[in-house]
C-alpha cells in the first residue's frame, strides 16, 4: 500500500488488503539492504491468521521514496511516526537483522507502542566489516552477492527451496537490486554505529521471542544468544539455517511466531 | 554460508540434497497427484500461496520442483516453472502477460509453431504480433508500440540459424520498458544464458538438448527477476489485482518472482499444462551430463562442418560458426563456445536428391526432432513441406534441397560414412537430372 508520508511516497505491505480497525497489528521490520520482500512468506500468512500486517519499505528501499535514514535511532523514529500516521497505537514487532536493532531501540524509547517483540537472526549490535562496507560503495552488486552467499546456508548453494521453483541466491540478489544503490552502505553504517542495544535489551520488561540461525554468518549465533541473556524474559529457538531465516525456514518461523502471539493473548 | 557452485556442479546438484528420510542420493520420483495437509491451517496457506509447498501436481510437485530449481540456477534466474512442452511454456508466457488488445513484437525467423501460435492462434484472442527481422534493431524498435507487452525471439532460430543480437535487443526493450522473452532451446544455458545479456524471460523446450535423449517432452520458463512490472496500466495481469487470492498484486507481493507466481496461479491452475514427475526425472538425468554432451555436440558439429564443406554433393552450408554466415560476428560474441549443433545444408539435385539422401542413410534417423544424443535429419521438401511448390517453400524461407542435421554424439567417422552412402544415392539422382 502506498502512502504520502513526510512529503514522500512510501510503501508498506499489508498483504494486499486494507487494514482492519480492531485487529492486532504485526509490524515486520526488514534488515540492511532489504525490503518487504524479506517477509514474503510471513506477510500474507499472518494476514490470514487474522492480524493486520504492516511491513514497510524504509526510505530508499523497495518502493519507498525519500531520504534514507542514517542511524538506528532515525529508523526507529521514522517507523514510530509511520505507525502513528496509520493510527496504530500498539503492535507486535518482528525484526530481522538490522530490523532487530530498530525494534530494540523502539522498545526502549517508545515502550507504549510495543505489545510484543520477535527478534529474527538478531543481536544487540551488528558490527560490519570494512570490506563489506567498502564493497557496497565501490560495487553494490558485488556486495549484494557477498551478503546473499554469506547470508544463506546450503539452502542457497543447492537452490533448495520449499517454495517450488525458487532459486534463492538469485532471488536474494534481485530483491536487493530493487533498492536505491546507496542504501546498503547507509544501512551497514547505521548498524556499525549503533551502541545502545545492550542497554535497550536490558530494559525490556515484556516476554520476547528470539529465533536464531545456527549457521548465521552475519549476526553469529553467539551474539544472538548474548541478546537473549540480556533480556529478562526471552524464549529462543535455534533453527538449522543461515541468516536469511525467513526465506530459508518460513514454515518453522511462522509456527514459532504464531505460538508466541498466542502467549500474548 | 552458501557456495556459488559452477555450472557442472549445479547440473548435478542444484535443487536436491540426499533425501532426509531415506537417504536417496538420486532425485526421487514423486509419482503422486496430491499431498496430505498437516492441518487446515497449512491447507489454507498453500491454497492461498502464502507459503511455499505442494498441494496438487498440476501446480507443483517435488520432483518437478527439483528440475525447476536446477534450471533456474543454471540459467541464473530467480524462479522457474516447468511444464508439459516447449510450446506450453511459450503459451504460458504469452497468456500471463498479454490480454486482448495487446501487441507482441516477434522474430519472423522462429520455429514454425512459435510463429503459428502468435500469427494464427493468439490473433483469435485479440493479441496481435508484428513480425520483424531478428537482427534489424531499428525495425524492432520501430515495431514497439504503446500496447506492446512482449518482445520475443530465439537465440538461434529454427531452422534458419539466424542469431539474435540479444544484448542489443535487450537494451531496446529496457528503454521501452517491454520484457524480452527468449527461446533458448538451441543454445541451452551451457552455450549462452540470455538473462546475463539482459533478457527477462527464458523459454526452453526441454525436449531437445536439455533432456538430450529424445525420451521426454517438456518445457520451462525461467524468470530473470530483472523486470519492473510496476506499471499497473501497462501490466495489469502482473501488477494489477488478481481475480483470486484476495485480489493481490503479484508484483507487490512477490516482486522479482511475480511472473512465475502469476504463471503458477493462473496458467498452471487454469490451463493445466503440467509436466509428469517421471518426465521431470528423465530430463533431470539428462541435465546431469548437459555440459559433457554439449561439448561433444559442438566438437562433432565442427567436424561435420569440415566434412560437409569439402563434400561435392553439398551445394551450400549454413551454420553461425562459419565465417560466411550473416550473423557470424554476433554469434562469436554471444556464443563463444559454439553456436549449437544444428547444421543446415543444400544437397545438389534438389528435392528428389534430398529424398534419396534421406532414404539411404542408416545411422542418422529421419525424424521430427532435434537435440537428441543420436544424429537426426529432416528434409522438409519431402516431409513437412512436401505439399508446397519450390516457390511456396522459398516464401517461408526454405528451399527444396534443404536438409536440417542435428549432430549427435556418435563417433563422427561413422556418421560421415553414413552420409557418404546417402550422398552417393543423391548423386545418382542429381546426375540423371543433369
Ligand atoms: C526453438 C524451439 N522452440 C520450441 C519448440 C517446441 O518444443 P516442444 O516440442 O517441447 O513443445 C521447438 C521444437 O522443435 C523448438 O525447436
Amino acid at each position: 500500500m502506498y502512502k504520502d508520508f513526510k512529503g514522500n511516497k512510501v510503501y508498506f505491505s499489508t498483504g494486499g488488503i486494507n487494514l482492519v480497525n480492531d485487529r492486532e497489528t504485526l509490524c515486520f521490520v526488514h534488515g540492511a539492504g532489504q525490503n518487504h520482500y524479506s517477509f514474503t512468506q510471513q506477510i500474507r500468512y499472518f494476514v490470514s491468521q487474522g492480524y493486520n500486517v504492516v511491513a514497510p519499505d524504509f526510505p530508499g528501499h523497495g518502493f519507498s521514496e525519500g531520504n534514507q535514514t542514517t542511524s538506528i535511532e532515525e529508523d526507529m523514529l521514522w517507523l514510530a511516526e509511520l505507525l502513528a500516521s496509520l493510527k496504530i497505537e500498539k503492535a507486535t514487532f518482528i525484526g530481522h537483522s538490522q530490523g532487530c536493532l530498530t525494534i530494540l531501540e523502539l522498545a526502549e524509547k517508545k515502550p507504549e507502542l510495543v505489545r510484543g517483540l520477535v527478534f529474527v537472526a538478531g543481536a544487540m549490535s551488528i558490527p560490519v566489516n570494512d570490506f563489506l562496507i567498502d564493497t557496497s560503495i565501490d560495487n553494490p552488486e558485488k556486495a549484494y552477492d557477498l551478503m546473499v552467499t554469506w547470508g544463506q546456508d546450503s539452502y542457497g548453494s543447492f537452490s533448495i527451496s520449499d517454495w517450488p521453483g525458487h532459486n534463492h541466491l538469485a532471488e536474494g540478489n534481485a530483491i536487493m537490486k530493487l533498492n536505491d544503490s546507496s542504501v546498503l552502505t547507509t544501512d551497514l553504517k547505521s548498524c556499525n554505529l549503533y551502541e545502545n542495544g545492550k542497554q535497550a535489551a536490558s530494559k525490556i520488561k515484556i516476554n520476547c521471542l528470539a529465533v536464531l540461525a545456527k549457521f548465521d554468518m552475519m549476526t553469529p549465533l553467539k551474539k544472538g544468544l548474548q541478546m537473549v541473556e540480556n533480556i529478562k524474559q526471552c524464549d529462543y529457538k535455534i533453527l538449522e539455517c543461515g541468516h536469511f531465516l525467513p526465506i530459508e525456514k518460513p514454515k518453522e518461523l511462522n509456527a514459532l511466531i504464531k505460538n508466541y502471539l498466542n502467549t500474548l493473548k | 554460508m552458501s557456495e556459488k557452485y559452477k555450472f557442472d556442479t549445479m547440473s548435478l546438484h542444484s535443487g536436491h540434497v540426499p533425501d532426509k528420510e531415506t537417504g536417496s542420493r538420486a532425485v526421487p520420483i514423486y509419482q503422486t497427484t496430491s499431498y496430505v495437509f498437516k492441518d487446515t491451517d497449512e491447507a489454507a496457506a498453500l491454497y492461498n500461496m502464502e507459503v511455499g509447498g505442494h498441494l496438487y501436481t498440476r501446480i507443483s510437485n517435488p520432483t518437478i520442483a527439483t528440475l525447476e530449481q536446477r534450471l533456474a540456477s543454471l540459467d541464473g534466474g530467480v524462479s522457474c516453472v516447468a511444464c508439459s512442452s516447449g510450446m506450453a511454456a511459450m503459451h504460458l508466457v504469452v497468456t500471463a502477460i498479454c490480454s486482448s488488445g495487446d501487441h507482441i513484437v516477434a522474430s519472423n525467423k522462429m520455429y514454425g509453431a512459435n510463429i503459428n501460435l502468435l500469427q494464427h492462434t493468439m490473433t483469435r484472442f485479440g493479441i496481435e504480433t508484428t513480425f520483424v527481422n531478428p537482427n534489424n534493431l531499428e525495425e524492432i524498435e520501430k515495431a514497439i508500440m504503446p500496447n506492446t507487452k512482449l518482445v520475443f525471439g530465439e537465440v538461434i532460430g529454427n531452422p534458419g540459424l539466424d542469431v539474435m543480437n540479444v544484448p542489443e535487443v535487450a537494451k531496446i526493450c529496457k528503454k521501452k520498458n517491454v520484457p524480452l522473452a527468449i527461446d533458448a532451446t538451441f543454445n541451452t544455458p551451457y552455450l549462452m544464458k540470455p538473462i546475463t545479456y539482459g533478457a527477462n524471460v527464458v523459454i526452453h523446450s526441454l525436449t531437445k538438448w536439455i533432456g538430450g535423449h529424445g525420451i521426454a517432452i517438456g518445457g520451462a520458463i525461467i524468470n530473470g527477476g530483472n523486470f519492473d512490472w510496476g506499471n499497473k496500466e501497462k501490466f495489469p495481469t502482473i501488477s494489477g489485482s488478481h481475480f483470486a487470492l484476495n485480489g493481490i498484486s503479484f508484483w507487490e507481493e512477490f516482486g522479482p518472482s511475480a511472473l512465475t507466481a502469476k504463471i503458477r496461479a493462473e496458467g498452471m491452475y487454469n490451463f493445466g499444462p503440467s509436466l509428469s514427475p517421471n518426465n521431470a526425472f528423465y530430463i533431470l538425468q539428462g541435465i546431469e551430463t548437459l555440459s559433457l554432451r554439449m561439448k561433444k555436440h559442438i566438437e562433432n558439429t565442427k567436424m561435420m562442418l569440415e566434412f560437409l564443406k569439402e563434400n561435392e554433393a553439398v551445394s551450400w552450408l549454413r551454420h553461425p560458426d562459419l565465417q560466411d554466415h550473416p550473423d557470424h560476428k554476433i554469434a562469436k560474441k554471444i556464443l563463444p563456445l559454439g553456436s549449437g549443433s544444428i547444421i543446415v545444408f543444400g544437397i545438389k539435385g534438389g528435392r528428389d536428391a534430398g529424398k534419396a539422401f534421406i532414404e539411404n542413410v542408416k545411422l542418422s534417423s529421419h525424424l521430427a526432432n532435434v537435440g537428441d544424443a543420436k544424429t537426426l535429419l529432416i528434409h522438409p521438401g519431402s516431409t513437412t513441406h512436401s505439399h508446397l511448390s519450390s516457390e511456396a517453400m522459398k516464401m517461408s524461407g526454405l528451399t527444396d534441397d534443404l536438409i536440417r542435421l542435428s549432430v549427435g554424439l556418435e563417433d563422427i567417422e561413422d556418421i560421415k560414412i553414413d552420409f557418404e552412402k546417402g550422398f552417393k544415392a543423391a548423386a545418382k539422382i542429381s546426375s540423371k537430372r543433369s
